[in-house]
């Protein structure tokens, strides 16, 4: 079933059974010598991880080169950044503010890949919770801070559910691709909230568009140098997983994403289970908006607040190989490199713009499957969580 | 079986040759100071070392805006003062009060924020690091200021009034344009200068002004202001002023690009002198309507050398660029005009008109 030739091409219902459990990683082929066994056995079967890992160390050697091409020791390069992002207490709580937004739009992304779909609108569903957590912020402002704190989190949740059953439903209404209309909901999301922050959300005491701030009390403070959003983030990077896992809902969403012919025969009901799936992505996404909403300096909506977090999901789900908890050392790795950018800058003169350098070529080594052929020849697992968008 | 591991195990190799091949000679001392930021490494924290320090807005120190102005600013008056100067570029909104710390944690005396964006995270800074000297750069103090930070802003109305006087005296058309970023009050306050200049020149004239629409990119949509500059020329304007970032430089290429365009046709450009900056628009391009913030940002390191820096706002000279190659199509009798004009903004005996 990994196989991606295994899927019927005609559109008719497949006449297979459902897979009732993950197949193995590694198929082996006809007449092919069996799975190497030891050490590199392990490694064989754990490409999933022994990939993203290689990938990066690469990125940081040809990274090295880079810096080194501009007179700078890379030793020294990164040991100053990575010293300030680990090493110091106002750098690791960057850090981890900054692995917040990373691990649940990276989530916001894998939930979508498993069932088949390419989830690009993160970033619309993130400014759209955010916008939304402002709004219902503001309106409940007199509220105690707690309340006003949890009312903004479940604004921002269904803003962003709202934002992404959109898509979710013209996909399963009309078979409207995912990766057009949640990439043009984005535009939508940014001119809609211009309108807001330019007219009725906007704080009249601002020279510049933007919404009204979190109240006080309703602030976020970290505790020491852990941000709130942390826990609330890895608490359910680890629910996606066991949904995923051991749930009725993750089994229908997986068997949607190997064959979904074979799911509907099962009787599964395909357009629910894809406007759901959307909807609990958008619902992370918007849980990232507001979050950074009511934890991050300027504590409201202004331009720029978003930045790319929701297309840094993808980086973070196709480095995390669309597994859930491989989002939080993706988001770990992503957070590390952008909070201590300006430290590099700071020591060496080096652009913050090597971040996103070293970030690209991992990527392009993690989705190319160069790596994994090099080090694992014909042992290479052959299914990929990108081929398996269908729709078209 | 074999081949895998040989395989991997030249992989390996490889990564390893190519990081320890990084490690080369450069000792971190070199790697300290490199790049290009100063190589001087003075320690901060002595009273005799004078060390200024830059955070950009999102942007970068050669983005022919702001943020390169205000760096060439203090790079100009740094030998004078001899400072130990270094810059942090920011790529995230969100980073502005951590790009701060840097300068503050190892003991800068001055830190320079450019945009008016950054306003709220210096006026935080100030009050955290009340013996650090901070120069807000477009960043307006309201009531209460505080005690160790200045604002470095500029006069726009003066510099779109005098841009707008040269218009209204050699426009033949009596019609002129101008097409604006997001309506904020830097650029309110160009539009309303340039207008009550232009009025002033000559009383009969049609002033057509444009706004962008959206906010998230006003400053940086060339397609839309080209597409208002044309129907700006179609209606038979000849001046187009285009003050705007980005969105403005679209209404000058427009203009330069149009049939007449330095006969006929003229630009004006906006905030620095855009004929270094947009050599696309210098087909029309006949001033730029200029703050002085390059020397603005002189002025003040210097008066922070000397103490004599004052809290709240400092306001720096405006006015307009010289003609480069239009120098000989400016009748000598309106260079006289202008010149007088913006010697009298710049004293104080003449009033824009505009109200912040």
């Amino acid at each position: 079933m990994a196989d991606p030739r295994d899927e019927p091409s005609d559109g008719a219902p497949s006449q297979g059974a459902v897979a009732t459990e993950a197949p193995p990683p590694v198929v082996p082929e006809q007449g092919a010598p069996p799975p190497p066994t030891g050490v590199l056995g392990l490694l064989v079967r754990e490409q999933s991880i022994v990939v993203p890992i290689v990938a990066v160390v690469a990125a940081l050697a040809i990274g090295a080169a880079l810096i080194r091409a501009q007179g700078v020791n890379p030793t020294y390069a990164y040991q100053s950044l990575f010293s300030y992002s680990f090493g110091t207490a106002d750098g690791l709580q960057a850090t981890f503010e900054k692995m917040v937004p990373l691990i649940l739009c990276g989530l916001a992304v894998v939930i979508p890949l498993r069932v088949g779909l390419f989830n690009i609108g993160a970033q619309g569903q993130l400014m759209s919770g955010a916008i939304c957590a402002a709004a219902a912020a503001h309106s409940v402002r007199e509220a105690p801070g707690f309340l006003v704190a949890v009312i903004a989190m479940v604004a921002g949740i269904l803003g962003g559910a709202m934002w992404a059953s959109i898509a979710g439903a013209l996909k399963a209404s009309r078979g409207v691709h995912e990766v057009i209309s949640t990439i043009m909901l984005n535009s939508i999301a940014a001119g809609l909230i211009d309108y807001l922050v330019n007219g009725p959300l906007k704080d009249p005491t601002s020279a510049y568009p933007a919404s009204y701030p979190a109240p006080d009390a309703a602030k976020l403070t970290p505790l020491g140098f852990i941000p709130i959003g942390l826990p609330i983030a890895l608490v359910l990077a680890i629910l996606v997983a066991w949904m995923l896992r051991r749930t009725t809902l993750g089994f229908q969403f997986e068997t949607i994403g190997r064959n979904r012919h074979a799911a509907s025969y099962a009787g599964i009901r395909l357009g629910g289970m894809i406007v759901l799936a959307m909807a609990v992505a958008g619902g992370l996404a918007g849980l990232a908006g507001s979050v950074e909403y009511l934890e991050i300096d300027p504590y409201r909506y202004q331009d720029g607040i978003a930045g790319s977090l929701g297309f840094d999901g993808i980086t973070i789900a196709l480095l995390a190989r669309s597994s859930p908890l491989g989002t939080i050392p993706a988001a770990m790795l992503v957070g590390a490199l952008r909070a201590g950018s300006s430290t590099l800058m700071f020591n060496t003169g080096i652009q913050p713009e090597i971040v996103d350098m070293l970030l690209a070529i991992t990527l392009l080594l993690v989705s190319l499957p160069i790596i994994a052929k090099l080090i694992f020849r014909r042992h290479t697992a052959k299914s990929s969580a990108l081929a398996s968008s269908w729709g078209s | 079986m074999r081949s895998h591991v040989k395989l991997s195990a030249v992989v390996a190799g490889g990564l390893v040759a190519a990081l320890a091949g990084c490690g080369g000679t450069t000792g971190p001392s070199t790697g300290s100071g490199g790049g290009t930021n100063t190589a001087a490494s003075g320690d901060c924290s002595s009273a005799e070392v004078f060390c200024v320090g830059l955070v950009t807005d999102v942007g970068k120190v050669d983005d022919k805006g702001f943020n390169q102005a205000a760096w060439e600013g203090v790079e100009e008056v740094k030998g004078e003062l001899g400072a130990q100067t270094k810059y942090i570029e920011t790529t995230d909104p969100k980073d502005y009060a951590k790009n701060i710390k840097q300068f503050t944690d190892t003991k800068y005396d001055v830190i320079v924020t450019v945009g008016f964006l950054m306003g709220d995270a210096t006026r935080a800074a100030g009050k955290q690091y009340p013996n650090t000297k901070f120069i807000g750069f477009d960043q307006f103090q309201a009531d209460p200021v505080v005690p160790n930070v200045t604002g470095l802003i500029f006069h726009e109305d003066q510099a779109g009034y005098a841009a707008g006087y040269l218009a209204g005296l050699m426009t033949k058309t009596n019609k002129i344009g101008v097409v604006l970023g997001q309506e904020i009050p830097p650029t309110q306050a160009y539009a309303a200068g340039y207008e009550n200049g232009a009025m002033a020149a000559n009383p009969g004239i049609k002033v057509s002004k444009v706004y962008h629409p959206a906010g998230n990119t006003a400053f940086n949509d060339p397609v839309w202001g080209a597409g208002e500059a044309k129907k700006m020329l179609a209606q038979g304007a000849d001046f187009i002023f285009g003050a705007g970032g980005n969105t403005g430089n679209g209404a000058l290429q427009e203009a330069a690009k149009t049939a007449g365009a330095g006969d006929k046709i003229f630009c004006i450009g906006v905030d620095l002198d855009q004929w270094n900056t947009l050599p696309a628009a210098h087909p029309c391009l006949i001033t730029s309507a200029e703050k002085h913030e390059k020397e603005g940002i002189g002025t003040l390191l210097k008066q922070i050398k000397s103490n004599e820096i004052k809290p709240g706002n400092f306001f720096g000279t405006a006015g307009i660029s010289q003609f480069h190659d239009f120098d000989s199509k400016v009748p000598a009798d309106v260079k006289t005009k202008v010149g007088d004009v913006v010697k009298k903004l710049e004293d104080g005996s003449l009033a824009t008109g505009y109200k912040p």
